[in-house]
Protein backbone atom coordinates (compact mmCIF):
# COMPACT_ATOMS: atom_id res chain seq x y z
CA UNK A 1 0.00 0.00 0.00
CA UNK A 2 1.11 3.77 -0.59
CA UNK A 3 1.04 5.72 2.29
CA UNK A 4 1.02 9.84 2.03
CA UNK A 5 4.33 9.28 3.44
CA UNK A 6 5.28 7.62 0.52
CA UNK A 7 3.47 9.91 -2.26
CA UNK A 8 5.24 12.95 -0.43
CA UNK A 9 9.00 11.63 -0.32
CA UNK A 10 8.81 10.23 -3.95
CA UNK A 11 7.38 13.65 -5.12
CA UNK A 12 10.09 15.27 -3.57
CA UNK A 13 12.66 12.91 -4.93
CA UNK A 14 11.60 13.28 -8.44
CA UNK A 15 11.18 17.40 -8.11
CA UNK A 16 14.50 17.48 -6.67
CA UNK A 17 16.21 15.58 -9.17
CA UNK A 18 14.07 16.49 -12.16
CA UNK A 19 17.05 16.73 -15.03
CA UNK A 20 17.90 12.68 -13.87
CA UNK A 21 14.16 12.06 -14.14
CA UNK A 22 13.49 13.77 -16.89
CA UNK A 23 16.25 12.70 -19.06
CA UNK A 24 15.36 8.75 -17.95
CA UNK A 25 11.30 9.02 -18.92
CA UNK A 26 12.82 11.03 -22.24
CA UNK A 27 15.00 7.64 -22.95
CA UNK A 28 12.24 5.41 -22.06
CA UNK A 29 9.64 7.52 -24.60
CA UNK A 30 12.16 6.63 -27.43
CA UNK A 31 12.20 3.02 -26.47
CA UNK A 32 8.14 2.80 -26.32
CA UNK A 33 7.99 4.55 -29.41
CA UNK A 34 9.31 1.57 -31.17
CA UNK A 35 6.83 -0.45 -29.67
CA UNK A 36 4.42 1.39 -29.94
CA UNK A 37 4.98 2.22 -34.10
CA UNK A 38 5.13 -1.26 -34.39
CA UNK A 39 1.59 -1.75 -32.70
CA UNK A 40 0.70 0.99 -34.51
CA UNK A 41 1.09 -1.17 -38.19
CA UNK A 42 -0.14 -4.13 -36.79
CA UNK A 43 -3.30 -2.71 -35.46
CA UNK A 44 -4.16 -1.18 -39.27
CA UNK A 45 -3.06 -4.59 -40.91
CA UNK A 46 -5.47 -6.02 -38.53
CA UNK A 47 -7.92 -3.66 -39.20
CA UNK A 48 -8.00 -3.73 -43.45
CA UNK A 49 -7.20 -8.10 -43.06
CA UNK A 50 -10.69 -7.83 -41.05
CA UNK A 51 -12.19 -5.64 -43.98
CA UNK A 52 -11.41 -7.78 -46.09
CA UNK A 53 -11.93 -11.19 -44.22
CA UNK A 54 -15.49 -9.66 -44.30
CA UNK A 55 -15.91 -8.29 -47.86
CA UNK A 56 -18.48 -10.24 -48.70
CA UNK A 57 -17.73 -9.56 -52.46
CA UNK A 58 -16.12 -12.22 -54.82
CA UNK A 59 -15.56 -11.44 -58.67
CA UNK A 60 -16.07 -13.94 -61.87
CA UNK A 61 -14.44 -13.20 -64.44
CA UNK A 62 -16.38 -14.32 -67.72
CA UNK A 63 -14.75 -15.67 -70.70
CA UNK A 64 -14.17 -13.46 -73.76
CA UNK A 65 -16.63 -15.72 -76.14
CA UNK A 66 -19.14 -15.27 -73.73
CA UNK A 67 -22.53 -14.90 -74.95
CA UNK A 68 -24.93 -12.59 -73.89
CA UNK A 69 -27.23 -15.59 -73.31
CA UNK A 70 -24.93 -17.43 -71.21
CA UNK A 71 -24.16 -14.58 -68.94
CA UNK A 72 -28.02 -13.84 -68.46
CA UNK A 73 -28.66 -17.68 -67.77
CA UNK A 74 -24.85 -17.62 -65.27
CA UNK A 75 -26.10 -14.64 -63.68
CA UNK A 76 -30.10 -15.89 -62.60
CA UNK A 77 -28.66 -19.11 -61.59
CA UNK A 78 -26.11 -17.12 -59.30
CA UNK A 79 -28.92 -15.20 -57.92
CA UNK A 80 -30.43 -18.20 -56.92
CA UNK A 81 -27.41 -19.66 -54.88
CA UNK A 82 -27.85 -19.53 -50.76
CA UNK A 83 -25.56 -17.17 -49.28
CA UNK A 84 -25.35 -14.75 -52.83
CA UNK A 85 -27.33 -11.43 -51.76
CA UNK A 86 -26.59 -9.46 -54.90
CA UNK A 87 -25.33 -9.90 -59.01
CA UNK A 88 -24.12 -7.39 -61.15
CA UNK A 89 -22.88 -7.52 -64.43
CA UNK A 90 -19.74 -5.53 -65.11
CA UNK A 91 -18.90 -5.21 -69.14
CA UNK A 92 -15.32 -4.94 -70.60
CA UNK A 93 -16.21 -1.32 -71.36
CA UNK A 94 -17.63 -0.89 -67.83
CA UNK A 95 -14.13 -2.47 -66.56
CA UNK A 96 -12.06 -0.12 -68.23
CA UNK A 97 -13.82 2.84 -67.65
CA UNK A 98 -13.80 2.30 -63.62
CA UNK A 99 -10.21 1.25 -63.68
CA UNK A 100 -9.49 4.64 -65.87
CA UNK A 101 -11.70 6.62 -62.84
CA UNK A 102 -8.44 5.69 -60.74
CA UNK A 103 -5.48 5.11 -61.99
CA UNK A 104 -5.24 6.49 -66.04
CA UNK A 105 -5.40 10.11 -64.44
CA UNK A 106 -2.29 9.24 -62.76
CA UNK A 107 -0.43 6.81 -65.51
CA UNK A 108 -0.88 8.18 -68.92
CA UNK A 109 0.63 5.52 -70.53
CA UNK A 110 -2.03 2.96 -69.58
CA UNK A 111 -4.54 4.90 -71.29
CA UNK A 112 -4.04 3.02 -74.83
CA UNK A 113 -4.62 -0.45 -73.42
CA UNK A 114 -7.43 -1.97 -75.53
CA UNK A 115 -10.72 -2.70 -74.16
CA UNK A 116 -10.25 -6.40 -74.21
CA UNK A 117 -7.70 -6.41 -71.47
CA UNK A 118 -10.55 -5.70 -69.15
CA UNK A 119 -12.73 -8.97 -69.25
CA UNK A 120 -16.17 -8.66 -68.25
CA UNK A 121 -17.05 -10.30 -64.83
CA UNK A 122 -20.19 -11.07 -62.69
CA UNK A 123 -19.35 -9.18 -59.28
CA UNK A 124 -21.10 -11.04 -56.66
CA UNK A 125 -22.28 -9.98 -52.80
CA UNK A 126 -22.15 -12.45 -50.55
CA UNK A 127 -23.25 -12.48 -46.55
CA UNK A 128 -19.99 -12.32 -44.46
CA UNK A 129 -20.92 -14.60 -42.57
CA UNK A 130 -20.64 -17.48 -45.24
CA UNK A 131 -17.98 -20.13 -44.02
CA UNK A 132 -14.80 -20.37 -46.15
CA UNK A 133 -15.68 -23.90 -46.92
CA UNK A 134 -19.02 -22.96 -48.65
CA UNK A 135 -17.43 -20.06 -50.41
CA UNK A 136 -14.57 -22.56 -51.47
CA UNK A 137 -17.26 -25.14 -52.76
CA UNK A 138 -19.05 -22.26 -54.53
CA UNK A 139 -16.03 -21.12 -56.54
CA UNK A 140 -15.50 -24.80 -57.49
CA UNK A 141 -18.67 -25.62 -58.99
CA UNK A 142 -18.57 -21.86 -61.06
CA UNK A 143 -15.37 -22.81 -62.48
CA UNK A 144 -16.85 -25.79 -63.97
CA UNK A 145 -19.34 -23.37 -65.68
CA UNK A 146 -18.37 -22.95 -69.71
CA UNK A 147 -18.53 -19.17 -69.65
CA UNK A 148 -16.19 -18.76 -66.61
CA UNK A 149 -12.95 -17.75 -67.09
CA UNK A 150 -12.07 -18.01 -63.65
CA UNK A 151 -13.24 -16.98 -59.64
CA UNK A 152 -11.41 -14.07 -57.47
CA UNK A 153 -12.41 -14.63 -53.97
CA UNK A 154 -10.07 -12.35 -52.13
CA UNK A 155 -8.90 -15.32 -49.86
CA UNK A 156 -5.63 -15.11 -50.80
CA UNK A 157 -5.38 -11.29 -50.05
CA UNK A 158 -7.08 -11.97 -46.41
CA UNK A 159 -4.50 -14.95 -45.76
CA UNK A 160 -1.46 -12.77 -46.83
CA UNK A 161 -2.23 -10.18 -44.57
CA UNK A 162 -2.61 -12.30 -42.03
CA UNK A 163 0.19 -13.51 -42.21
CA UNK A 164 1.71 -10.15 -42.71
CA UNK A 165 -0.50 -9.45 -39.47
CA UNK A 166 1.77 -12.35 -37.46
CA UNK A 167 4.66 -11.36 -38.90
CA UNK A 168 4.29 -7.88 -36.94
CA UNK A 169 2.77 -9.33 -33.87
CA UNK A 170 5.91 -11.60 -33.88
CA UNK A 171 8.10 -8.12 -34.58
CA UNK A 172 5.92 -6.91 -31.91
CA UNK A 173 6.26 -9.02 -29.20
CA UNK A 174 10.43 -8.76 -29.80
CA UNK A 175 10.28 -4.84 -29.72
CA UNK A 176 8.11 -5.38 -26.73
CA UNK A 177 11.57 -7.59 -25.11
CA UNK A 178 13.90 -4.59 -26.43
CA UNK A 179 11.71 -2.10 -24.34
CA UNK A 180 11.85 -4.32 -21.49
CA UNK A 181 15.50 -4.59 -21.49
CA UNK A 182 15.56 -0.61 -22.01
CA UNK A 183 13.35 -0.10 -19.01
CA UNK A 184 15.56 -2.30 -16.79
CA UNK A 185 18.50 -0.67 -17.76
CA UNK A 186 17.40 3.21 -17.56
CA UNK A 187 15.30 2.85 -14.85
CA UNK A 188 17.73 0.77 -13.13
CA UNK A 189 20.24 3.08 -13.72
CA UNK A 190 18.41 6.16 -12.58
CA UNK A 191 17.36 4.23 -9.10
CA UNK A 192 20.87 3.48 -8.62
CA UNK A 193 21.78 7.13 -9.73
CA UNK A 194 19.17 8.73 -7.02
CA UNK A 195 20.39 6.39 -4.49
CA UNK A 196 23.90 7.24 -4.38
CA UNK A 197 22.35 10.74 -4.58
CA UNK A 198 20.44 10.35 -1.82
CA UNK A 199 22.94 8.03 0.51
CA UNK A 200 22.34 10.26 3.44
CA UNK A 201 18.67 9.78 3.45
CA UNK A 202 18.47 6.44 3.27
CA UNK A 203 20.92 6.02 6.07
CA UNK A 204 19.13 8.35 8.17
CA UNK A 205 15.81 6.27 7.60
CA UNK A 206 17.56 3.21 8.57
CA UNK A 207 19.21 5.37 11.34
CA UNK A 208 15.91 5.64 12.96
CA UNK A 209 13.77 1.99 12.27
CA UNK A 210 12.46 2.56 9.08
CA UNK A 211 12.01 -1.22 7.63
CA UNK A 212 13.51 -1.66 4.07
CA UNK A 213 9.84 -1.68 2.26
CA UNK A 214 9.43 1.90 3.62
CA UNK A 215 12.86 2.92 2.61
CA UNK A 216 12.15 1.57 -1.04
CA UNK A 217 8.92 2.66 -1.77
CA UNK A 218 9.57 5.88 -2.88
CA UNK A 219 12.21 4.61 -5.37
CA UNK A 220 9.40 2.30 -6.62
CA UNK A 221 6.54 4.97 -6.97
CA UNK A 222 9.90 7.25 -9.13
CA UNK A 223 10.63 4.24 -11.21
CA UNK A 224 6.99 3.34 -11.75
CA UNK A 225 6.25 6.85 -12.42
CA UNK A 226 8.85 7.06 -14.80
CA UNK A 227 7.86 4.07 -16.80
CA UNK A 228 4.40 5.34 -16.98
CA UNK A 229 5.42 8.51 -17.97
CA UNK A 230 7.54 7.50 -21.21
CA UNK A 231 5.02 5.60 -22.28
CA UNK A 232 2.58 8.71 -22.20
CA UNK A 233 5.22 10.52 -24.10
CA UNK A 234 5.53 7.67 -26.31
CA UNK A 235 1.83 7.72 -27.03
CA UNK A 236 1.81 11.75 -27.53
CA UNK A 237 4.57 11.20 -30.01
CA UNK A 238 2.80 8.90 -32.06
CA UNK A 239 -0.30 10.54 -31.85
CA UNK A 240 1.37 13.79 -33.05
CA UNK A 241 2.92 11.38 -35.89
CA UNK A 242 -0.14 10.18 -36.69
CA UNK A 243 -2.28 13.12 -37.48
CA UNK A 244 0.97 14.78 -39.75
CA UNK A 245 1.15 11.13 -41.51
CA UNK A 246 -2.58 10.70 -42.16
CA UNK A 247 -3.30 13.97 -43.35
CA UNK A 248 -0.57 13.05 -46.19
CA UNK A 249 -1.68 9.71 -47.07
CA UNK A 250 -5.31 9.48 -45.64
CA UNK A 251 -6.90 9.24 -49.11
CA UNK A 252 -4.39 7.54 -51.24
CA UNK A 253 -4.32 4.86 -48.43
CA UNK A 254 -8.00 4.73 -48.32
CA UNK A 255 -8.69 3.97 -52.37
CA UNK A 256 -6.00 1.49 -52.19
CA UNK A 257 -7.11 -1.24 -49.12
CA UNK A 258 -10.17 0.27 -48.59
CA UNK A 259 -10.37 1.28 -44.79
CA UNK A 260 -8.63 4.51 -43.05
CA UNK A 261 -5.99 4.11 -40.98
CA UNK A 262 -6.59 4.23 -37.01
CA UNK A 263 -4.62 4.80 -34.17
CA UNK A 264 -3.85 2.87 -31.68
CA UNK A 265 -6.86 1.58 -29.39
CA UNK A 266 -7.49 2.23 -26.28
CA UNK A 267 -7.25 -0.81 -24.49
CA UNK A 268 -3.73 -0.57 -26.32
CA UNK A 269 -2.77 2.76 -25.03
CA UNK A 270 -3.83 1.77 -21.59
CA UNK A 271 -1.99 -1.40 -21.93
CA UNK A 272 1.26 0.41 -22.76
CA UNK A 273 1.10 2.87 -20.09
CA UNK A 274 0.11 0.08 -17.55
CA UNK A 275 3.29 -2.14 -19.03
CA UNK A 276 5.42 0.83 -18.82
CA UNK A 277 4.60 1.35 -14.76
CA UNK A 278 4.84 -2.53 -13.91
CA UNK A 279 8.33 -2.11 -15.91
CA UNK A 280 9.44 0.73 -13.90
CA UNK A 281 8.66 -0.67 -10.85
CA UNK A 282 10.02 -4.01 -11.51
CA UNK A 283 13.56 -2.41 -12.54
CA UNK A 284 13.77 0.01 -9.50
CA UNK A 285 13.00 -3.03 -7.33
CA UNK A 286 15.49 -4.69 -8.63
CA UNK A 287 18.45 -2.40 -8.27
CA UNK A 288 17.32 -1.82 -5.02
CA UNK A 289 17.96 -4.97 -4.30
CA UNK A 290 21.15 -3.68 -1.73
CA UNK A 291 20.72 -1.04 0.10
CA UNK A 292 23.11 0.91 1.97
CA UNK A 293 24.14 -1.13 4.86
CA UNK A 294 24.26 0.32 8.02
CA UNK B 1 -0.10 14.38 25.41
CA UNK B 2 0.08 10.79 26.10
CA UNK B 3 3.68 9.41 26.11
CA UNK B 4 4.10 7.13 23.25
CA UNK B 5 5.02 3.77 24.86
CA UNK B 6 8.04 3.07 23.06
CA UNK B 7 9.63 0.43 25.25
CA UNK B 8 6.20 -1.65 25.05
CA UNK B 9 6.21 -1.38 21.13
CA UNK B 10 9.61 -2.64 21.53
CA UNK B 11 8.94 -5.53 23.53
CA UNK B 12 5.37 -6.53 21.97
CA UNK B 13 7.73 -7.02 18.66
CA UNK B 14 10.48 -9.17 20.54
CA UNK B 15 7.40 -10.96 22.14
CA UNK B 16 6.13 -12.04 18.65
CA UNK B 17 9.77 -13.91 17.77
CA UNK B 18 8.41 -16.29 20.84
CA UNK B 19 9.70 -14.74 24.61
CA UNK B 20 6.83 -13.53 27.08
CA UNK B 21 6.79 -10.16 28.78
CA UNK B 22 7.54 -9.94 32.33
CA UNK B 23 7.39 -7.51 34.42
CA UNK B 24 10.67 -8.78 36.24
CA UNK B 25 12.28 -8.45 33.25
CA UNK B 26 11.29 -4.88 32.91
CA UNK B 27 12.97 -3.97 36.61
CA UNK B 28 15.84 -5.31 34.91
CA UNK B 29 18.97 -2.77 33.96
CA UNK B 30 18.05 -0.56 30.69
CA UNK B 31 21.82 -2.02 29.15
CA UNK B 32 23.87 -4.84 29.67
CA UNK B 33 27.22 -5.55 28.55
CA UNK B 34 28.43 -9.25 29.11
CA UNK B 35 32.00 -10.12 28.04
CA UNK B 36 31.78 -8.60 24.89
CA UNK B 37 34.18 -9.14 21.94
CA UNK B 38 34.89 -6.68 18.99
CA UNK B 39 37.66 -7.15 16.41
CA UNK B 40 38.01 -5.68 12.76
CA UNK B 41 41.36 -7.31 12.95
CA UNK B 42 42.74 -10.49 13.91
CA UNK B 43 44.61 -10.05 17.11
CA UNK B 44 43.91 -6.76 17.56
CA UNK B 45 40.82 -6.72 19.25
CA UNK B 46 38.75 -3.47 20.16
CA UNK B 47 36.30 -4.58 22.94
CA UNK B 48 37.80 -7.74 24.88
CA UNK B 49 35.66 -8.91 27.03
CA UNK B 50 33.82 -5.47 28.51
CA UNK B 51 31.34 -6.11 30.79
CA UNK B 52 28.86 -2.71 32.02
CA UNK B 53 26.01 -2.07 33.59
CA UNK B 54 23.49 0.88 32.77
CA UNK B 55 20.39 1.40 35.27
CA UNK B 56 17.33 3.10 33.62
CA UNK B 57 17.31 7.02 33.63
CA UNK B 58 21.29 7.41 34.15
CA UNK B 59 22.97 9.52 32.26
CA UNK B 60 26.77 8.23 31.51
CA UNK B 61 29.97 9.63 29.56
CA UNK B 62 31.64 6.96 27.53
CA UNK B 63 35.56 7.91 26.69
CA UNK B 64 38.68 6.98 26.33
CA UNK B 65 41.85 7.66 23.63
CA UNK B 66 41.12 7.39 19.87
CA UNK B 67 40.48 3.85 18.56
CA UNK B 68 39.45 2.85 22.33
CA UNK B 69 35.98 1.29 20.78
CA UNK B 70 33.34 4.26 22.06
CA UNK B 71 31.74 4.34 18.75
CA UNK B 72 31.94 0.29 18.30
CA UNK B 73 30.23 0.33 21.50
CA UNK B 74 28.09 2.93 20.46
CA UNK B 75 27.25 1.03 16.60
CA UNK B 76 26.49 -2.28 18.12
CA UNK B 77 24.26 -1.22 20.90
CA UNK B 78 22.14 -0.02 17.45
CA UNK B 79 22.97 -2.93 15.20
CA UNK B 80 25.24 -1.14 12.92
CA UNK B 81 28.14 -3.27 13.50
CA UNK B 82 27.70 -6.86 14.85
CA UNK B 83 28.67 -8.23 18.31
CA UNK B 84 31.64 -11.11 18.13
CA UNK B 85 30.86 -12.95 21.50
CA UNK B 86 29.25 -11.67 25.00
CA UNK B 87 25.69 -10.55 25.25
CA UNK B 88 24.52 -6.51 25.15
CA UNK B 89 21.08 -6.64 26.96
CA UNK B 90 19.19 -4.14 26.05
CA UNK B 91 15.25 -3.91 27.59
CA UNK B 92 16.53 -7.15 28.38
CA UNK B 93 16.43 -8.48 25.55
CA UNK B 94 19.98 -9.96 23.48
CA UNK B 95 20.72 -7.02 20.94
CA UNK B 96 22.89 -9.29 19.60
CA UNK B 97 21.13 -12.01 18.59
CA UNK B 98 18.24 -10.16 16.95
CA UNK B 99 16.94 -10.98 13.88
CA UNK B 100 17.91 -8.83 10.81
CA UNK B 101 14.27 -7.61 10.68
CA UNK B 102 14.06 -6.64 14.08
CA UNK B 103 16.38 -4.30 14.06
CA UNK B 104 14.56 -1.33 12.82
CA UNK B 105 11.86 -1.99 15.95
CA UNK B 106 15.41 -1.90 17.87
CA UNK B 107 16.52 1.22 16.34
CA UNK B 108 12.76 2.50 16.98
CA UNK B 109 13.52 2.91 20.82
CA UNK B 110 17.26 4.46 20.13
CA UNK B 111 17.86 7.86 19.40
CA UNK B 112 21.38 8.55 18.18
CA UNK B 113 23.08 12.04 18.07
CA UNK B 114 26.31 11.85 15.83
CA UNK B 115 29.11 14.48 15.15
CA UNK B 116 28.57 14.76 11.85
CA UNK B 117 24.77 15.56 12.38
CA UNK B 118 23.91 13.08 9.68
CA UNK B 119 20.96 15.39 8.79
CA UNK B 120 19.61 15.23 5.36
CA UNK B 121 20.63 18.87 4.25
CA UNK B 122 18.29 19.22 0.92
CA UNK B 123 15.05 18.66 3.43
CA UNK B 124 13.56 21.33 6.13
CA UNK B 125 13.70 21.17 9.59
CA UNK B 126 11.10 19.63 9.75
CA UNK B 127 11.05 17.13 7.43
CA UNK B 128 14.11 16.24 9.49
CA UNK B 129 12.73 15.81 12.88
CA UNK B 130 9.52 14.23 11.51
CA UNK B 131 10.85 11.15 9.43
CA UNK B 132 11.39 9.52 12.69
CA UNK B 133 7.38 9.60 13.70
CA UNK B 134 6.11 8.88 9.74
CA UNK B 135 8.62 5.41 9.97
CA UNK B 136 6.11 4.95 12.91
CA UNK B 137 3.22 5.52 11.22
CA UNK B 138 1.79 8.13 13.41
CA UNK B 139 -0.83 10.18 11.67
CA UNK B 140 0.60 14.00 9.89
CA UNK B 141 -1.70 15.96 12.83
CA UNK B 142 0.14 14.06 15.59
CA UNK B 143 3.51 14.54 13.90
CA UNK B 144 2.94 17.97 13.19
CA UNK B 145 2.17 18.49 17.12
CA UNK B 146 5.32 16.24 18.15
CA UNK B 147 7.97 17.89 16.05
CA UNK B 148 6.73 21.43 17.08
CA UNK B 149 7.24 19.95 20.69
CA UNK B 150 10.32 18.74 19.93
CA UNK B 151 11.42 21.59 18.16
CA UNK B 152 10.33 23.76 21.06
CA UNK B 153 12.61 21.45 23.54
CA UNK B 154 16.02 22.15 21.45
CA UNK B 155 15.68 26.03 20.90
CA UNK B 156 14.63 25.91 17.50
CA UNK B 157 10.99 26.60 17.52
CA UNK B 158 9.26 28.51 14.70
CA UNK B 159 12.35 27.01 12.27
CA UNK B 160 10.72 23.85 10.86
CA UNK B 161 10.63 25.42 7.55
CA UNK B 162 14.37 26.73 7.50
CA UNK B 163 16.23 23.87 5.33
CA UNK B 164 18.83 22.02 7.38
CA UNK B 165 21.46 22.74 4.61
CA UNK B 166 21.75 26.41 5.85
CA UNK B 167 21.81 26.42 9.75
CA UNK B 168 24.94 26.83 11.61
CA UNK B 169 26.71 23.81 13.34
CA UNK B 170 25.09 24.28 16.86
CA UNK B 171 21.64 24.38 14.56
CA UNK B 172 22.23 21.52 12.95
CA UNK B 173 23.23 19.97 16.10
CA UNK B 174 20.62 21.30 17.71
CA UNK B 175 17.89 19.37 14.77
CA UNK B 176 19.79 16.34 15.14
CA UNK B 177 19.07 16.04 18.84
CA UNK B 178 15.68 16.66 18.03
CA UNK B 179 15.41 13.73 15.67
CA UNK B 180 16.75 11.58 18.27
CA UNK B 181 14.51 12.55 20.80
CA UNK B 182 11.24 13.09 18.83
CA UNK B 183 10.12 9.53 18.85
CA UNK B 184 10.69 9.49 22.79
CA UNK B 185 13.60 6.21 22.60
CA UNK B 186 14.43 4.76 26.06
CA UNK B 187 17.77 5.35 25.43
CA UNK B 188 19.72 7.98 23.34
CA UNK B 189 23.14 7.63 22.02
CA UNK B 190 25.66 10.76 21.44
CA UNK B 191 28.48 9.74 19.73
CA UNK B 192 30.95 12.50 19.90
CA UNK B 193 28.01 15.05 19.64
CA UNK B 194 30.13 18.22 20.55
CA UNK B 195 32.97 17.06 18.17
CA UNK B 196 32.63 19.97 15.49
CA UNK B 197 31.28 22.54 17.50
CA UNK B 198 33.24 25.04 19.54
CA UNK B 199 33.75 24.92 23.61
CA UNK B 200 30.84 26.97 24.38
CA UNK B 201 28.33 25.57 22.18
CA UNK B 202 29.59 22.26 23.13
CA UNK B 203 28.49 22.79 26.79
CA UNK B 204 24.83 24.15 25.22
CA UNK B 205 24.34 21.23 24.14
CA UNK B 206 25.55 19.12 26.66
CA UNK B 207 23.11 21.33 28.81
CA UNK B 208 20.43 20.06 26.51
CA UNK B 209 21.40 16.55 26.83
CA UNK B 210 21.43 16.97 30.28
CA UNK B 211 17.51 18.22 30.31
CA UNK B 212 16.31 15.18 28.34
CA UNK B 213 18.14 12.80 30.45
CA UNK B 214 16.22 14.37 33.41
CA UNK B 215 12.94 13.79 32.09
CA UNK B 216 13.71 10.35 32.31
CA UNK B 217 15.45 9.17 29.21
CA UNK B 218 19.05 7.57 29.89
CA UNK B 219 22.07 8.62 28.14
CA UNK B 220 24.80 7.38 27.08
CA UNK B 221 27.28 10.44 25.86
CA UNK B 222 30.41 9.36 24.02
CA UNK B 223 33.26 12.10 24.09
CA UNK B 224 36.95 12.53 24.30
CA UNK B 225 36.55 16.00 25.35
CA UNK B 226 38.14 16.18 28.63
CA UNK B 227 36.64 19.34 29.29
CA UNK B 228 33.24 18.35 28.84
CA UNK B 229 33.73 15.32 31.67
CA UNK B 230 35.24 17.97 34.14
CA UNK B 231 32.68 20.20 33.94
CA UNK B 232 29.86 17.65 35.31
CA UNK B 233 30.31 15.21 38.12
CA UNK B 234 28.62 12.52 36.41
CA UNK B 235 29.47 8.70 35.81
CA UNK B 236 32.26 8.25 33.46
CA UNK B 237 32.70 4.64 31.68
CA UNK B 238 36.45 4.75 30.68
CA UNK B 239 37.59 2.34 27.78
CA UNK B 240 40.93 1.16 27.99
CA UNK B 241 42.61 -1.96 26.47
CA UNK B 242 39.59 -3.29 25.18
CA UNK B 243 37.96 -3.21 28.85
CA UNK B 244 35.67 -0.91 30.71
CA UNK B 245 36.72 1.18 33.60
CA UNK B 246 33.63 2.81 36.04
CA UNK B 247 34.11 6.05 37.00
CA UNK B 248 30.89 6.54 39.09
CA UNK B 249 31.06 9.72 40.44
CA UNK B 250 33.05 11.52 37.33
CA UNK B 251 36.29 12.56 37.13
CA UNK B 252 35.82 15.92 38.22
CA UNK B 253 35.93 14.40 41.67
CA UNK B 254 38.37 13.51 44.20
CA UNK B 255 37.63 10.11 43.35
CA UNK B 256 39.53 10.46 40.49
CA UNK B 257 42.91 8.33 39.53
CA UNK B 258 45.19 9.79 37.53
CA UNK B 259 46.51 6.77 36.11
CA UNK B 260 42.91 6.67 33.73
CA UNK B 261 44.10 6.74 30.47
CA UNK B 262 42.66 10.15 29.80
Amino acid sequence: MISVSTTRRARRGMVREWRLHALSVFSLAVAFVCLGASLLVVANLRVVEQRWAHAGRASVYLKDGATQDEVDALRLALARVPGVTGVHYVSSGDARAQFGQTQLEANAALAGLPVEAFPASIELDVTPDLPDADLADMVGKMKQLPAVDDVETYQAWTERLARLVRGGVAASGLLALVVLAAVLAVVGSTMRMALQRRKTEVEVLKLVGATDGFVKKPFVVEGSVQGALGAVGAVGLLAVLFVVVRGRLDGELAALVGVEPTFLPWPVVIGMIALGGMLGAIASLASLRKLVAV
Amino acid sequence: MARMDQPDRFRRMLRAGGARFSREAAQRPILTFEEVFKSYREGAPVLRGMNLVIERGEFVFVTGPSGSGKSTLLRMLYRAEAVDDGRILFLGRDVARLRDDAVPFLRRNIGVVFQDFKLVTSWSVYENVAIVLEVLGLPQRLIRARVGEALERVGLAGRGEDPAGVLSGGEQQRVAIARAIVGEPALLLADEPTGNLDPQLAIDILGLFEEINESGTTVLFATHDRTLLEVRARRVVVLDEGKAIDVPNGIATDEYDNRLPL
